[in-house]
């Protein structure tokens, strides 16, 4: 049997032991507010960016949900934060500055260090505004594009196409490439989510049936590589109904008919599905980027497809 | 186990936090926007008032089904209790004494929500002594999704008030029959206020039977007659088995249960059988029929209770009934964002309740409580072995009663197939109980300190010790409360990381849409006049309840897309992030003009259409 002193001592270990949570939760409800950052601070980012900042360079937020620098960063710096997005090779951009958080409870650097650093390389030092952090990387994930489909979709020629061949155009109103048929069927670029990340990106609802929705481009550049990306936007890509279909996407060289690039995307996959081909030297072609899907619906298709360096890595 | 009648004085003190709740409610409610649901239910209550002026004005006619179904119809997924308080309230402070709609509205939600404290006071006292009844009070309503829960015209909050109301009531009872009746009033009136009440009489009839089994150790007579008791209703079960096996199944058992039915019959012939016995039972053994009296109150009159407070149900009680049992033993799934990921759908995390608690309760609250519950379960199982029964005082059946209320209401939604939405809402009712479980853990550990203080200072005063004790685990907790309100649905406790850390761990940023109140004003003075305005996930009724309590200008009006839409109010939601992207699409733009951020979280964010 414990000894009496012992039993009589559990009441107390107890209470000291909830006092010091207690206190700990004191200092953490006090010292709170000196964690978050001020307007001023955001205004001082907002001042260096818009000194600093060249065309081409992007923002990426750390932790990825302190979206509130929205409303302080020029209007013309993308800024990138969503689930993940600590990861995202943000490819677009040969610089980045990454605005962080890093006294906010549970600002964790050394995992976003971790997503992040590879391919990059610090461009200087960190500033220090108030609660802020910033500083700029070079990014060595940085892809140099060539072309880019979602900015060239007002030159496509946008059709529904049967198995056959035939053809039925979709013409280009000044905004979007509306085809017949029920309302969703057009091209155009978009902002959708494709798994909380937005994205800029062709609308290409699968028209449904055998025949495919069909987005052809001149003057696609070779020799490099050609990546598609795309995904079932919101909340329609993680159903797996058995009576939804596979979405199909893919890119056909025009000329020979060629398939370039392939895409299933059966019903509960989720997120931005990715394929590259290398293109072999040559003239600048016409390729084909369609979608088609048996059972239209909730193949509510988002994709772009793009003609891009490899990644151009961090100089020593 | 007995009760305890309370005191001349621990009566006055539950007044006192009864009344001190009640005013704390309604002077600060006026910052509380209006949940999706509440605004359905401040509609419903207006439709139910609007028959009992019918009542008043052609009694013959309301009582007809048409002229019921007109009125009570709408929202007959949920009993009436509280949306008929919430609409006779209305008529009398609204369109008599001229109060603010909502708060008309919300008046009897406050009185129901001023109980807990008030009973968690009683029934804490009574058990482990007025500082840890004290505690259990004031800590409930520091809690701030209870706090923010509390200001609502719904059913979570009353209901948690209500169960704890009908535990109080039957541990009374086994010290005082009239106690016994109560507790089937109080059941009748928690079945009148959301299907949780369900639930009690699996949870109260086996302390019960244990009781009377107790009582009736060495009275052979009084044995007999529980076992009559106890016969009684099992033969009435497998009677209604039988019956269900014999019609065929559930629905012709629904379809043949009619007034003159052999439904209707096993049912009386439950009732009668039950005070039969009972006035049998009375003259051998009073405790054993203190025992038994709340089952059989309960049985009794909580059907009929819940039978007659709803209309709806009176013209066609079998299907209407039946249907509502339907609607939420089958309640679909919303999306839920949980340590990174969008739950959709079961099976659901097993540890899902206790980690959301761990994370929403403030840690200076929710540590004595799992103190406290570890406390009971472990005197419980040293209790069970012989080498180590004496260590401990092994815990009484109040005890246990208070431990199982404790975690029944989390044990239920637990369960990976049951509903995961609407934050800690729904396992409320465990609430009080876990609250008295701290207290207890408080007030040994305070009771120790001043022990040991006093062999210094003889005459030292307890509240020298409490005061203090008190004050540091209740402070953080308060100012938590403070610094969040009147956004209830995102507060996480310091264990979280509060609102930031939850944000970082991936929890639900918010739910329920009535943080849109936070950048109301800003829209006020800035939208153009006549701004169509979209505010996402904000329903018709919440829009038109902002407008009519003065909240939002008149003349803006309600869009349902951002494509339509001046200005959008987004509401941040981990499965909504596509309307977000659609409002820069609509508007070309993406950057917010302003958004209400808590502790840098975004909650709501604003968009206006370029010029």
């Amino acid at each position: 049997m414990p000894s009496p002193r012992l039993l009589r001592a559990l009441p107390l270990a107890e209470l000291g032991g909830l006092l010091l949570v207690a206190l700990l939760c004191l200092v953490f409800q006090l010292r709170l507010p000196g964690r978050l950052p001020t307007d001023a601070d955001e205004r001082a980012v907002a001042e260096v960016l818009a000194r600093d900042a060249r065309p081409g360079d992007g923002v990426l937020l750390f932790p990825w949900w302190t979206e509130r620098a929205r409303l302080f960063v020029p209007p013309n710096l993308p800024v990138h934060g969503w689930l993940d997005s600590d990861k995202a090779d943000l490819s677009e951009h040969p610089r980045l500055w990454v605005l962080g958080q890093p006294e906010l409870p549970r600002s964790d650097v050394g995992a976003f260090d971790a997503a992040f650093l590879p391919g990059r390389k610090a461009l200087g030092a960190e500033a220090r505004m108030g609660t802020l952090s910033l500083r700029l990387y070079e990014n060595g994930r940085y892809r140099p594009r060539h072309w880019v489909a979602s900015e060239a979709a007002s030159r496509a020629r946008v059709y529904l196409e049967q198995p056959n061949g035939s053809r039925t155009d979709c013409p280009f109103d000044g905004r979007v490439h509306r085809c017949p048929g029920p309302p969703h069927l057009y091209v155009a670029p978009e902002w959708h989510e494709i798994l909380y990340e937005p994205r800029h990106c062709l609308w290409m609802h699968a028209p449904g049936g055998a025949q495919r929705l069909v987005a052809e481009f001149d003057g696609v550049p070779s020799g490099m590589g050609l990546r598609m990306e795309g995904g079932i936007i919101f909340e329609f890509a993680h159903p797996k109904d058995p009576r939804l279909s596979t979405a199909y996407l893919g890119v056909d060289d025009a000329a020979s008919g060629q398939r370039l690039l392939d895409v299933p995307i059966p019903p509960g996959r989720e997120g931005v599905q990715k394929a590259e081909v290398v293109l072999p030297p040559g003239p600048a072609r016409t390729v084909k980027v369609w979608v088609q899907a048996d059972n239209a619906e909730s193949r509510q298709v988002c994709l772009d497809v793009m003609a891009l360096e490899p990644a151009v890595g961090v100089r020593p | 186990m007995t009760g305890r009648a309370a005191t001349r004085d621990e009566k006055l003190v539950a007044w006192v936090l009864w009344a001190l709740a009640f005013a704390a409610l309604w002077s600060t409610e006026a910052a509380v926007g209006f949940t999706r649901d509440e605004s359905v239910y401040f509609a419903a209550a207006e439709g139910y008032a609007s028959w009992f002026r019918l009542l008043v004005r052609a009694p013959a006619q309301a009582f007809t089904d048409s002229a019921i179904v007109r009125a009570w119809d709408y929202n007959h997924e949920h009993p009436v209790l509280m949306k008929t308080l919430f609409g006779l309230s209305h008529m009398l402070f609204h369109d008599g004494l001229g109060l603010r709609d909502a708060v008309a509205f919300r008046i009897p939600a406050f009185a129901m929500a001023a109980l807990v404290p008030a009973l968690c006071f009683l029934f804490g006292s009574a058990l482990y002594g007025r500082t840890a009844g004290m505690f259990a009070a004031l800590s409930f309503l520091l809690v701030p999704r209870q706090y923010f829960n509390a200001e609502l015209a719904c059913f979570d909050m009353p209901v948690a008030a209500m169960w704890l109301l009908v535990v109080y009531c039957f541990w009374r009872a086994l010290e005082d029959t009239r106690w016994g009746i109560a507790c089937g009033v109080a059941f009748g009136l928690a079945l009148a206020t959301k299907h949780n009440a369900l639930f009690l009489p699996f949870v109260l009839t086996p302390f019960a039977l244990w009781r009377a089994w107790t009582a009736s150790e060495g009275a052979p007579e009084a044995r007999v007659r529980l076992g009559r008791f106890v016969a009684l209703f099992a033969a009435v079960a497998v009677l209604y088995g039988l019956l269900l096996v014999a019609l065929g199944g559930g629905e012709a058992f629904q379809k043949k249960f009619l007034l003159l039915s052999p439904h209707t019959l096993f049912f009386v012939g439950l009732a009668v059988g039950s005070v039969w016995l009972l006035r049998d039972l009375a003259p051998v053994s009073l405790p054993v029929t203190r025992a038994l009296v709340p089952v059989a109150a309960m049985a009794v009159l909580g059907p009929v209770l819940f039978y007659l407070h709803w209309p709806y149900l009176w013209h066609a009680p079998v299907d209407r009934t039946a249907w509502y049992l339907a609607f939420h033993a089958t309640h679909n799934h919303y999306a839920w964002f949980y340590l990174g990921t969008l739950m959709r759908g079961p099976p659901f995390p097993l540890t899902y309740v206790i980690v959301k608690t761990a994370l929403t309760v403030p840690t200076s609250l929710f540590a004595p409580m799992v103190t406290g519950f570890l406390a009971l379960a472990g005197r419980a199982l040293l209790s069970l072995s012989a080498r180590t029964r004496d260590w401990v005082r092994m815990p009484t059946a109040t005890e246990a009663l208070v431990g199982v209320n404790a975690v029944t209401s989390m044990l239920v939604i637990s369960h990976p197939q049951v509903p995961h939405f609407g934050g800690v809402k729904h396992w409320f009712p465990s609430m009080p109980f876990l609250g008295m479980l701290a207290g207890a853990a408080v007030a040994r550990g305070c009771f120790a300190l001043w022990e040991v203080l006093k062999t210094r200072r003889p005459s030292l005063p307890s509240f020298a010790v409490t005061v203090p004790v008190f004050a540091l685990l209740l402070l953080p907790a308060l100012l938590a409360l403070v610094h969040v309100f009147p956004y209830g649905t995102a507060a996480y406790s310091e264990l979280a990381g509060g609102q930031a850390g939850a944000a970082t761990l991936g929890m639900q940023r918010q739910f329920w849409s009535s943080h849109v109140t936070g950048v109301l004003p800003w829209i006020n003075a800035h939208a153009k006049p006549g701004a169509r305005v979209y505010l996402h996930e904000v329903n018709g009724f919440s829009f038109r309840d902002y407008q009519r309590n003065g909240m939002l200008r008149p003349d803006v009006r309600a869009v349902n897309s951002p494509f339509d839409a001046d200005i959008v109010a987004y509401q941040y939601h981990q499965e909504f992030r596509e309307h977000e992207f659609l409002t820069w699409q609509a508007f070309g733009t993406r950057t917010p003009v302003t958004g209400l951020y808590l502790d840098e979280t975004p909650q709501v964010i604003v968009y206006q259409r370029p010029e």
